[in-house]
Parts: structure tokens; sequence; C-alpha cells
């Protein structure tokens, strides 16, 4: 890029341009940050590195923007690597950041070596269940592959992990299936979306997330995945706990069948990322637990935690149905501010529609009129309890007494309200999920258990006409379904 | 005699040695002139009638080259003279070339039209030169086996075991093994086996063969089934019993005592005979033996090279659910072991850094691998590559999705399935079809594709409405009425496949 001298100067790191190189010796990692605003270009020299268990190439470039990510050299050569900075022009004007990179080697992997060890053991347990499989094919008593549910605090690495457990099981040619209940992250899908998703091949590491994208209507640049997708809509787990349990009870059931159906997934075994909860989140726990058939629970970098989940599942523990490991936080993990993940959701859903870099994608914008259409959104349950807002998150808002009266009436109301007044608040510039279910349907309780199609976004509503200017991913005629207006919102 | 085709009479006439490069070219010049195909296959036929014994191979093998890798028109053209053309050559020539064509024989056996899953040529065809080359009796066997010699080991004791079962309905273990080696036999038609696999069989086999001619040559000669086929043949494996004990101990029993410890195999021993072994089929499920049988043998056979390391890695690593908080914290696990993530995947793709095996199977994945990558960065640059986000599965057929369908051995898988599929329970071949959405009044529709006219009728089973043998238009919602036939979907796809692969050739080339 020419740039004008004294004019919209970069900083130095950028201006001299001249690649740079690092040599990381065996068990160190490289971790860098790059802000949006910059692009960072990568290349391998020389020996073997990888991104959260993903192997990179040697000579290819590979561009990075807004990532917080680390190389590590897991071999004795080490590894040496050549980048360059460059400014973003696509997101040149993004403010509150850092106008350049921060990089330093560390020795400090313990947490690493845990990791590997961790997979080598899982990696035994699905090799046991492999062979037993095979033998017992047509007894009732199969062995699983280990599910692990992943937990932990707040930025302690859970996500890293299971992206290093999910890469390397899939390098020893397994598929395992990756959960992700942290609707914060839109993992294939959208921030606010819950999905399961198997791995069947690399992470795209250049993706925004470094997950990848799910399938288009053409050959994309990197293999797409398949997630299963249910639209939670917040990006709180603990804004509607009812509609989040129902999910994820949903999830559970389709992926329990999908390791039936696959058994080359039921050999692999489940990934379970989740937000941060905590001890007081112990029903949901026990719910994930028994709704995925968790055997093994990874506690990262919180020994009272494990402690706490041991007298929790004492008797799981017991019987050997459930084992309890804790692992280090890696001194690695960065403290993520609200505007840096703020940002990383817009860029998910922009990728959503559009694409990234290597792979664009074309939208296609249209025009809906409301009265064609039936819109609900989520009732956020936060919102009735607001004094509680900012208590620890997943404390039990609906006590026990009430909600066993709301379950007899087993109505729509708490999860989901049908959209009555329509304003520019609750529709313009957020993202709608396109149900399966026409909007024609006149039982509303199957809206509960109605799977998505995609994701639109709502970009004016235009009151006096009554119509809603709308970003389809997929050209063609708009499907006549009932509408979603998640939480989850995005302005071009 | 149109130009090209002398000009390939030309060319031909310059195959007097086995050399790879006329082949090659003759093959490029053949696929590139499919309208010429009769008078290509003409001047070769000629070549292979005509020319020195010697030479004759290398013009079989320009043949053989042209149809596996051009597949139709060639293969289909010369298929009904290909035995002709095999036995002729097969008569004039010695023993080394023999062996050469029963090689080459054997590839035509296993090998599949291109882009089809047809017979490269006619099974009767394949047939008779199969019967032809029993009847000339094995080449001065050298020590290679081969799926078909072990078939052929098969097809002399099927009788010999068929007799006695005539002879003695009630002996269920007779009947057992007997079936165990129908289905061995159906594996070995269906599977490429390793080497040592293929010694384990014929361990096995001639375990059994020693034992019935032993205990009952007078039987097995006297029998009206025992073909004269099959008495000329018996002196020639006899050689082949000795090497019961010459066979590598190691790869033969590893594998048996492998099955034996799982249980899958149980073996009896008497004073006089050698080793029984014995499929132990579950008890109480007595129809589904083949199905057991089968795919507990094909899985134990089709262990790679890299899995076996694996095996054994894992294997020394001693961790159990109760002790693995401290395996965790422990020092890290061998260089060996780590390396089952490196380097013990030999090839790296250096366009995205992917690992394959460095055995057969890991060489065409990469193969197909860097295909891909190639038909990906031409179809992006091309400006045609407009692409969108397509819907998401509901839960049902998420549950039921598989991802080989994302990757890029498609092509590959489709073929592995195939034959994997047939050792699966057998899914009827059911119609496909459409359920018809019930907000639909107009039960008429058309295929996207060949734009024919498409009813609907009434399923009473479903108690619905549905278009028959038609698919929704992939990537289109439940409720469309976008439909397509499967049939035409899938040929359109096929063609694709094949473009595909065209420019994979020409980038060969180039």
């Amino acid at each position: 890029m020419e740039l004008i001298p004294g004019f919209n100067r970069p900083d130095a790191d950028v201006e001299s341009n001249l690649p740079i190189t690092i040599t990381i010796p065996e068990n160190h990692e490289w971790r860098f940050e790059v802000p949006f605003k910059l692009s960072l270009s990568l290349k391998i020299l020389d020996g073997i590195a990888e991104i959260f268990g993903t192997e990179l190439p040697i000579n290819t470039d590979l561009s990075f923007s807004g990532v917080k990510y680390s190389v590590y050299a897991p071999l004795p050569q080490g590894c040496k690597l050549q980048y360059t900075l460059k400014i973003n022009k696509e997101q040149s004007n993004t403010t509150n950041e850092p106008a350049s990179i921060s990089e330093y080697i560390s020795s400090d992997t313990l947490s690493m070596k845990q990791v590997v060890n961790l997979h080598f053991y899982l990696e035994k347990k699905r090799q046991e269940a492999t062979d037993r499989n095979l033998v017992n094919q047509h007894s009732v008593n199969q062995t699983p592959a280990p599910k692990v549910l992943l937990l932990g605090p707040k930025f302690s690495g859970k996500s890293t992990v299971a992206k290093i457990l999910c890469s390397y099981g899939f390098k020893m040619d397994r598929c395992p299936i990756l959960v992700n209940l942290n609707p914060r992250d839109g993992v294939f899908a959208m921030p606010g979306a819950l999905t399961a998703t198997p791995i069947s091949d690399n992470f795209d590491l250049e993706a925004v997330g470094g997950y990848g994208g799910s399938t288009t209507s053409g050959t994309t640049y990197h293999n797409p995945k398949q997630p299963l997708v249910k639209n939670y809509g917040f990006e709180d787990f603990a804004a509607n706990l009812d509609l989040y349990r129902h999910h994820i009870s949903k999830l559970g059931v389709a992926t329990m069948s999908r390791l039936e159906e696959d058994i080359a997934v039921k050999n692999s075994g489940v990934i379970i990322d989740t937000p941060a909860l905590t001890i007081k989140d112990i029903r949901l726990i026990e719910d994930i637990v028994s709704d995925f058939e968790v055997d093994h629970i990874v506690v990262i970098g919180n020994e009272k935690l494990s402690i706490d989940l041991q007298k929790k599942f004492v008797h799981k523990v017991s019987n050997n149905s459930l084992c309890i490991i804790k692992l280090s936080k890696s001194e690695g993990v960065v403290e993520l501010d609200e505007s840096y993940i703020r940002k990383c959701q817009e860029e998910t859903i922009k990728q959503y529609f559009n694409g990234y870099f290597r792979n664009p994608l074309s939208p296609f914008k249209t025009e809906i009129t409301i009265s064609d259409f039936v819109f609900y959104q989520p009732v956020d349950s936060s919102e009735f309890n607001s004094s509680l807002l900012f208590a620890p998150s997943g404390d039990s808002f609906a006590p026990d007494a009430t909600e066993e009266t709301e379950k007899k009436e087993d109505t729509l109301d708490k999860y989901y309200k049908k959209i009555d007044d329509f304003s520019a608040n609750n529709l313009e510039n957020l993202v709608l999920a396109v149900t399966q279910l026409p909007a024609t349907n006149k039982s509303p309780n199957d809206l509960l258990d109605a799977c998505i199609l995609g994701y639109v976004h709502v970009s004016k509503y235009e009151e006096s006409k009554g119509r809603l200017k709308v970003l389809l991913p997929v050209p063609g005629a708009f499907p006549r379904n009932i509408l979603i207006a998640t939480k989850i919102g995005y302005t071009e | 005699m149109s130009e090209i085709v002398q000009e390939y009479a030309q060319s031909l006439k310059e195959l007097t040695f086995n050399s790879r490069p006329i082949i090659d070219t003759l093959t490029t010049i053949a696929a590139e002139n499919t309208d010429e195909g009769d008078g290509i296959l003409d001047v070769i036929t000629a070549r292979i009638y005509k020319c020195l014994p010697e030479q004759k191979l290398f013009a079989l093998y320009l043949l053989d080259s042209i149809c596996k890798n051009v597949g139709n028109p060639y293969n289909i053209l010369i298929g009904d003279d290909i035995f002709k053309l095999f036995s002729h050559v097969y008569l004039l020539v010695d023993d080394n070339v023999r062996k050469k064509l029963q090689n080459l024989f054997e590839t035509w056996r296993l090998t599949k039209a291109k882009g089809t899953n047809i017979p490269l040529f006619p099974p009767g065809e394949l047939e008779k030169i199969g019967a032809f080359l029993k009847k000339a009796g094995p080449v001065n066997n050298g020590n290679e086996l081969s799926n078909s010699r072990l078939i052929r080991d098969i097809d002399e004791l099927l009788p010999i075991f068929h007799n006695k079962l005539n002879n003695n309905s009630n002996d269920t273990k007779l009947n057992e093994r007997f079936n165990a080696l129908n289905q061995l036999k159906f594996l070995l038609q269906n599977q490429k086996m390793q080497p040592n696999e293929l010694k384990a069989v014929e361990a096995q086999l001639n375990t059994i063969k020693h034992q019935e001619l032993n205990r009952s040559s007078t039987s097995a000669n006297s029998s009206p089934n025992s073909t004269p086929t099959l008495r000329s043949n018996i002196p020639s494996s006899l050689p082949a019993t000795p090497k019961v004990n010459t066979v590598p101990a190691s790869s033969a029993n590893d594998l048996f005592d492998r099955l034996i410890n799982e249980g899958i195999i149980t073996f009896e021993q008497d004073f006089n005979s050698p080793r029984v072994y014995e499929i132990n089929y579950p008890k109480g499920n007595p129809n589904d033996h083949s199905d057991v049988f089968s795919s507990i043998l094909g899985y134990q056979m089709i262990r790679s090279e890299y899995e076996q390391l694996k095996y054994n890695e894992l294997n020394k690593l001693k961790v159990t659910s109760q002790s693995v908080q401290g395996f965790i914290s422990s020092p890290n696990v061998s260089i060996q072991c780590k390396n089952l993530l490196y380097e013990s995947k030999g090839l790296k793709c250096s366009i995205c850094g992917k690992r394959f095996n460095t055995d057969d199977v890991g060489k065409n994945r990469k193969r197909l691998h860097l295909d891909w990558h190639f038909r990906i960065s031409q179809k992006f640059k091309s400006s045609s590559n407009v692409q969108s986000r397509s819907w998401y599965l509901d839960d049902v057929d998420w549950a039921k999705f598989k991802d080989e369908n994302l990757l890029e051995f498609q092509v590959n898988i489709a073929n592995s399935t195939q034959s994997s599929s047939q050792f699966k329970p057998q899914e009827s071949k059911e119609i496909p079809y459409v359920i018809i959405p019930s907000t639909e009044t107009n039960m008429n529709n058309k295929c996207l594709i060949c734009r024919e006219q498409v009813k609907g009728s009434f399923n009473e089973e479903l108690g619905e409405w549905c278009w028959y043998n038609c698919i929704l238009q992939p990537g289109e919602p439940k409720g469309s009425r976008k439909i397509v036939h499967a049939n035409c979907y899938n040929e359109t796809r096929k063609r694709g496949a094949l473009e595909d692969a065209h420019s994979g050739l020409k980038r060969e080339r180039i």
C-alpha cells in the first residue's frame, strides 16, 4: 500500500514493512495479538508449528487480523517463522484498538503439555471404544468414546483447549463433535447460536474466530463444516435459562442420535465448550452431563470448582461413570475487553452473510412485508430480574416453586413472545432467525421444537410501509416461515 | 483410415519396449480423439495380433492404460474382445510375461470403469479369462500372493465342503466353516489386502486345506463334484503347504493372536491335526453371521500401517480413568507417540498443512487433495465463482448427515462406501420421493433439470401425496416445490466430477 508521506501515517512497524523472523524453540510459544486495523502475514520457514492444534503449512502465507493467537513448536527441531505487517484496508478506521501488534515468546507451556497428555489419554479411550464396539456391534453395551465437558472461569482458555482437542483428534483420523454452548461466540454460526459440529477437517485459522464456516452453495476455499444450529438469541447464557436448557437438551438428543448413526463419530466422542459456569450453575451442569452423557469433566484453572464438582457428582465419580480432571490455565490466555468481543461478534455475523477475504459470499438484499410474516422474540427473563442482572451468573433465576406451576401450563410464554408492536427498536439492525415452521402454522408451541434454516439481517424498518429491508444469505424467495428476532445486533 | 489413425498406427510401431512415455502419449492422444475410438482400437488390436510375441505385452499395456485412464468408449468397444486378445497373448509368451499378464488381469478384476461403478470389462469376459487362467494353471508359481489366487484356493475348497454338507447336513460346525469360506471369498473379491494379511489368510486356508486333504483325500478324489480342474490344481498348490511354516511367524500369528485375544476366533487342537481356527459367532444371533464375520475380519485386515503404529504407541501408555490426573501432570509422552500427530503421517500438504499417510491410500488421498486445491484456486480465479451461504439442516437430516460429503475425497469415498455398504445390512433400494407440502394445491410439477412433467401420486403407507423418483433440489428448504429427478441430479453431478477430473489432467500436462 502506497502511503503519502505525513498523511495517515501508521506506526513504524507497519511502515518499515520489513519481514521479521522469529525462532521458536521446542515447547515454546510465540504469542501474538493483531488488532483489526492491521493484518499480519505469517509464513513458517522451517520446522513444525501449530496454532491451537492446527498445523501450519511451510512457506505459505497466512493472513491474520483481529486475532490473539499463539504459534506453538511441539517438536525438538522447533520452528522458524517470518511475518510482515500491513494496514488492513477494510478495518483501518477501527478505533479503540492499539495501533501495533503485541508479541513475545513464552517458555511457559505447562498447560500445553497437559493438553497434549490429555489428548493422548482421550485417544487411548477412543481406541478402546473403537475396538470394543467392533467386537460387540450387536450388543447393547457399547463402549462410548469419551464425551468431555470443559468448564472453567472466564478467560481460562476453554475454547482454545476445545480447539486443540478437536484438531488433534482430527489429526489422528477421528471426527469428534465440537459442541459450543457459549452463545457469546458463533462457532460455525452466529453469536447467540448453540451448535454441534463434527470436526471432519482442520479448522480455518484465517476465518473469524479461527473456526471456519458452514456450507455454501459452491465449493469453498476451505472445506466447510456442517453444524447443527439452535438459535438461542442472546449472547448471555443466563438471559433465559429455561430456553437455554431447552435448546441444550434438543442439541443433546440430536448429538446422541448422530453418534448412533455414524460409527466414526461415535468412536470419536464429543468435546463440549461452555460459557463460564460456576458451582452455582450446578443444575445446569447436571443437565448438560445428562443430556450429552458426559463421562469426563475437564476443569481449567479452578481447583475449587473441580473439588466442588467431585462432591456434587460423588456417585458418578465413585462408580467410575464420571471422571473429573483438572488442567492448569495457560498463562497465555488474554483477557478480552468488551469492545473486542463485540467486534468479533460483528465480524462473525458479517462472515455468515458475506464470507471472508478468502471466500467471499454473495448475500441477497430484499424487502418483506411485515404482515406476511409472524414474528417472535425470546423472552429475556433477566429483564424481570433486573436487580439480579449483576448477580453472579446462573444464580437460579426461576425459583423452583413457581417453575413447577409454570411447567404444568407448558406454554410458550416463558420462552418466546409474539411481537405485535413492531418498532425499529425490536427489529432494526437485528439478526432474525428463519425457522422451518411455515408462517401459517397454527400451534405456537411447535415453535419450541422448530429447527432453523438460517439467519437474515434487518437493515431498516420502514414504519410507514410496514416493510423491512433484509439481507438474506440465500438468493431467491424469502421463506414464508415464522421468524424469531434475536437480541443479536449489528449495524452495517 | 483417417489421418489421426494413420499417425497413431505409425507411433504404435515405436512401442517395441515397455516405454512409459510412449504409452502415456498414446493414451493422451486416445483421450483427445474419442471420436476416432474405433479406428484407434483397430490399429491397437492389429498390433497385438501381428507384432512379435515379446512386444505384445506392451501393446496390451497401452490398451490397458487407455481403458483405465480414458474409459468410455474404449473399454466398452473393446470389452467383448478382451478375452480373445488376452488369451492370444498369453499363449505366445514365456512364463515371465505370463506372470505379468496375470497381474494385469487381477487389476482388471478390481478396477471399475472410470467415473462409474461398473466393472472395467464385461464380467462374462473376465470370467472367461479367469477360467482360462485356471485351466492354464499357475505360472511357475512365484511367491506372490494375490486376492485372486486365494479366491482360487477357496474355490477349490468350497466343493469339498459342499459335498460333505450334502452328506452330513446337520453338522453345524461344518456349516459355519462353509459359510465362513464363502464370506472370506466375498471379502477377497471386494477388498484390496495388505501382503501380510494375505499371508494370514493363506495360512488359514492352508490349514483347512491340509486338514481336509489329509482327512478325506479319498472322499475328495472320489466325489463326483471334484472337477478335473480341482484335481489338476491340488498338486500345484501342495508345494505351498509347507509354506505355512515359512510364513513370517509374526504377521500371521500376530493377527490370529489378536483375533483370539479379542475373542473373535477360538482354536482347538488335538494331537493328530494342526490347529483349527473357528470364528466365534455371537450366540443367539444366527442370522447375522455374515455381517459380523465380514466386518470384524474386514476391519482387522484393513488396519493401515499408521493405525498399527498408533495402536502400539497407545498401548504403551499406562493410563486409566483412575490415574489420568497423575498422567496429565507427568512428563510428556514419548516423541514417538507425539509424532503420531506429525511425522508418522509423513505426507504434508504444502498449501494447507494437512497430513496424509505414506501408504497407497494416503498417497491417493493427498493426490485428490492437491487436485482439489488446484480446482478451487482455478474457480476462485475465474469470476464465475458466485456462491452464498446454504441453509442449515434440521435435526433429523443433520443426525443422518455424513461429513464425507464435505470433503475433497468424495469420488473415492463414494466408491469405498459403495463397497463397505455391502458389509453393512443391505438397505433396500428405496425409490426416492418428495412429500408434497400440505400447503401445495398444484400436484403437477416438473424436474428442474430435464423439464419433464412429474405428477403427484398418493403413498398409502405415509398417507401423503408424493412426487416419486425425485429429490428436492439441493439447498432447497423442506416444503419447497423445486424438485429434480434423482437420476438427473446424479447424472449432472457425475458430469461435474468428470469435468473436474479433466481439469486435473490438463494441469499435469502443463
